[in-house]
């Protein structure tokens, strides 16, 4: 083993290329520049390219593109960045280009962004949350492998705190399994064939061979969406059997509620926490089993109230949950405010008590 | 083939129009009069003579030309209204020995996406744009666009073009001549016999800087539109020539 | 066990350099080292704070440090947020005369140390950073000190190579301090 210590953007820099990764496309936008920084870096010495584009808007279609044309690819920003993303991400999902999203967001305000979507039609997004930089690593291998396996585009939803801090990682290329031939990439050679390949939201295939249309095509995405979210839901918990208290939180501020709770469980507390660690699929029947018997679910995360609506729907008592997160900016604009520390979590758990 | 001339014919005689190139594999579905088909049509025999039929990727735009995506017997993307030079460039830059063309109306690459063409080509991508301009939103009804003539009527311009309100049309190909980066932009039309010829020609060169590394190219073509500007469709080439062709130059703009 | 620093000053002391210095000292030892950095979009003058964790199995530690193990104070001025977070018997490197070392908890182990005055002792004034982390390791024993050297070494830009020699003076005349003063 040999550690390496990386900033977080560098660290799934060096993991996305480590998965095949070779397009990548983004606009300078903080915290995510670090990320398309160390892309241009290091993507072109392992024959890749990475593009500065122009906006948000070309950079993701430019990795559609690729993407189509058979890379493994990806691009990312913050989340004022992925709103402009949106309607590309919509259009590959509902035209089956897989690639990765990296949000490297400001804060946890992009919630429904992610797991709601901005595009338009029935789609959906598969979206990790991971809680630190290790499991980033693995979670951006991890998503370009769910992405090829569900033709697919993919989320990773992270913050400053996981972009920007160094951590000493080492960093392996992880095996999740064989994947289904990509039998559907454009590679030029169909021309003349009779046998031309298309890649077509409305699907509507060729003269001589026509495809479902768009209401069997979008019929088709919709089961497969189904399925994706019977099968690809994660999540962790801890102590969550006999506990009178259970608290729900994604991503960096997961990590900090764990820390909490586990101190408060060390002194007797009967609490416990859970962690959705895909945001979409969310783990809701894992949420249900872990919240059955519980007095209190709090919610804490760094917005007014958004996964609050899922965990909402999915708690065993719905009557139960409560929130004990909020809105907190710094200053800048670009990172957390005061809320994100343990002792200020600490207190509003006890107070929910 | 040797033709025996010494008695009367024993077939009749074939229109040009009846011959088909082998890259469609069937009938277009768009109005009669309309100079996008004509443009498609000298597109798919250029690949062919350029024998770069099974090296070749198209990406379409969003317009009425966006439905001979199910007639082009050639690998396509079709994507979002106006991205297509971005797409391409993905397409391009992953696959470089592949010829990448993309296909959008005026619409599509003056309107929606003129930053995506303009930045492709300051790049100096090495992808083929082909835009067929007929100065209006054909697929919505008649619409104006960004390449509407002054003084043309549209149904949202429907006393005429004024730049007092509407502002003055986007030469699309001189703005992309005036960019480093660029290996080949013309302009041509296809409201003659002669300027489908030449029109083709451009297609060609265009394509063989593409093949050469030469940097990006675009051919604008001006097709007729005469359901759209509310003409007779046997008016349309006339029309076309009376006022697109006088307000955008027709020839060559860069070669290298 | 996970070793925690908090250091504070402004922007131009070398805060964020002593810090990595640190963390990657640590990493070059095959250890597990965190790097948490907190500092505005002034280059000088604004606050400058970081957290180093260093561990020798994968750490646990949050990024926002709840609590700390000791403490670096560069500078008199941004110093709220962290003396109440170091726990008792904590050790804390107090850079005289710029920080007052009799103001501080009195559970805590303070070293007072003149790093500028060091610094220009050894001919290395603008590496008075260097005589602070150099005490701070002296005291700790975190990592080896020739571990320090070779990652100041190897955080220098090319074009700042040159100061390799009066950085390595810092951190052995940092050390010297505490030797003397303990």
């Amino acid at each position: 083993m040999s550690l390496e210590l990386l900033d977080g953007g560098a660290a799934m820099a060096e993991a996305a290329i480590v998965a095949g990764c070779r397009f990548f496309t983004g606009y300078p936008m903080s915290p995510f520049t670090g990320l398309l920084e160390e892309m241009s870096r290091r993507l072109p010495a392992a024959g890749g390219v990475c593009l500065n584009a122009e906006s948000e808007i070309e950079g993701v279609n430019m990795t559609l593109g690729a993407a189509a044309a058979g890379a493994r690819a990806a691009t990312g920003s913050c989340g004022q960045g992925i709103a402009l993303m949106q309607e590309a991400i919509a259009e590959a999902a509902l035209n089956e280009t897989p690639f990765v999203v990296f949000n490297l967001a400001r804060n946890q305000q992009d919630y429904f962004q992610a797991t709601r979507g901005g595009g338009w039609g029935d789609y959906r997004t598969i979206t990790l949350a991971p809680k630190d930089i290790p499991e980033a690593v693995e979670h951006t291998q991890l998503l370009f492998h769910l992405a090829d396996k569900h033709r697919a585009p993919v989320m990773l939803y992270g913050d400053p705190l996981l972009a920007q801090t160094r951590v000493g990682v080492d960093i392996q290329a992880l095996d999740f399994g064989p994947l289904p031939d990509k039998d559907w990439v454009l590679d030029g050679t169909g021309g003349g064939t009779g046998r031309s390949r298309q890649i077509w939201t409305w699907a509507m295939g060729k003269a001589n061979d026509p495809g479902p249309g768009p209401d069997g095509h979008w019929r088709a995405i919709a089961d497969k969406f189904d399925r994706i979210a019977a099968q690809e839901q994660r999540h962790e918990e801890f102590m969550v059997d006999d506990a009178e208290t259970v608290v729900v939180a994604f991503g960096t501020a997961a990590k900090f509620v764990e820390h909490v709770v586990d101190g408060l469980r060390a002194e007797g507390h009967r609490i416990g926490w859970f962690r959705p660690v895909t945001l979409w699929p969310f783990p809701g029947a894992a949420l249900r089993r872990a919240t059955t018997g519980a007095r209190n679910v709090l919610v804490f995360e760094l917005n007014a109230g958004q996964m609050l609506d899922d965990v909402r729907i999915h708690a065993a008592d719905r009557d139960a949950v409560r929130f004990v997160g909020g809105v907190s900016i710094a200053e800048s604009g670009l990172s957390y405010g005061p809320l994100l520390d343990a002792p200020v979590i600490r207190s509003r758990i006890l107070g929910a008590l | 083939m040797i033709i025996d001339t010494s008695g009367p014919p024993v077939l009749p005689a074939k229109q040009v129009v009846d011959f088909k190139p082998s890259l469609l594999l069937g009938e277009h579905s768009l109005c009669p009069g309309c100079g996008e088909p004509v443009a498609l049509r000298i597109l798919l025999e250029v690949l062919q003579e350029l024998d770069i039929v099974q090296r070749t990727i198209g990406v379409v735009g969003h317009g009425c030309y966006g439905s001979f995506v199910r007639i082009m017997d050639v690998d396509v993307l079709q994507c979002l209204h106006g991205r297509a030079p971005a797409c391409a460039t993905g397409i391009k830059r992953v696959r470089p020995g592949v010829a990448v063309f993309t296909l959008q109306g005026d619409g599509d690459m003056a309107n929606e996406g003129l930053q995506e063409v303009l930045h492709a080509a300051a790049r100096g991508e090495n992808i083929t744009c082909v835009m067929l301009n007929n100065g209006v939103f054909g697929d919505t009804g008649g619409q104006q666009t960004a390449t509407t003539v002054l003084g043309q009527r549209t149904k949202t311009s429907i006393d005429g073009r004024d730049p007092e309100t509407h502002g003055y049309p986007i030469p699309v190909a001189d703005l992309v001549a005036s960019l480093q980066g660029v290996g080949y932009v013309a302009r041509g039309a296809v409201s003659t016999a002669g300027g489908v010829l030449q029109a083709k020609r451009m297609l060609r060169r265009a394509f063989e800087t593409q093949l050469a590394g030469g940097g990006f190219s675009l051919v604008e073509i001006l097709t007729m539109c005469p359901t759209g500007w509310f003409v007779p469709t046997a008016e349309g080439p006339a029309y076309q020539q009376g006022t697109m062709e006088q307000t955008y130059g027709i020839g060559e703009l860069v070669t290298r | 066990m996970e070793r925690e620093l908090m250091v504070t000053g402004v922007g131009g002391q070398g805060i964020q350099l002593l810090a990595k210095t640190l963390a990657l000292a640590a990493t070059r030892e095959g250890r597990y080292a965190m790097l948490a950095a907190d500092y505005g979009g002034e280059m000088r003058g604004g606050p400058s704070k970081a957290g180093v964790v260093i561990g020798d199995a994968p750490l646990k530690a949050l990024p926002i440090l709840p609590s700390a193990w000791s403490a670096i104070f560069a500078h008199h001025r941004f110093t709220e947020g962290v003396e109440d977070r170091i726990r008792p018997g904590g050790i804390v490197v107090a850079n005289t005369p710029l920080v007052d070392p009799s103001t501080f908890r009195p559970d805590l182990r303070v070293f007072a140390v003149d790093a500028m005055g060091a610094a220009r002792s050894v001919e290395a004034p603008q590496a008075s950073g260097f005589v602070l982390l150099g005490a701070y390791n002296a005291l700790t024993q975190l990592v080896r000190p020739a571990s320090l050297a070779a990652a100041m070494e190897e955080l220098l830009p090319p074009y700042r190579r040159q100061h390799a020699p009066a950085n390595a003076r810092a951190l052995e005349a940092g050390a010297a301090t505490v030797e003397v003063s303990a």
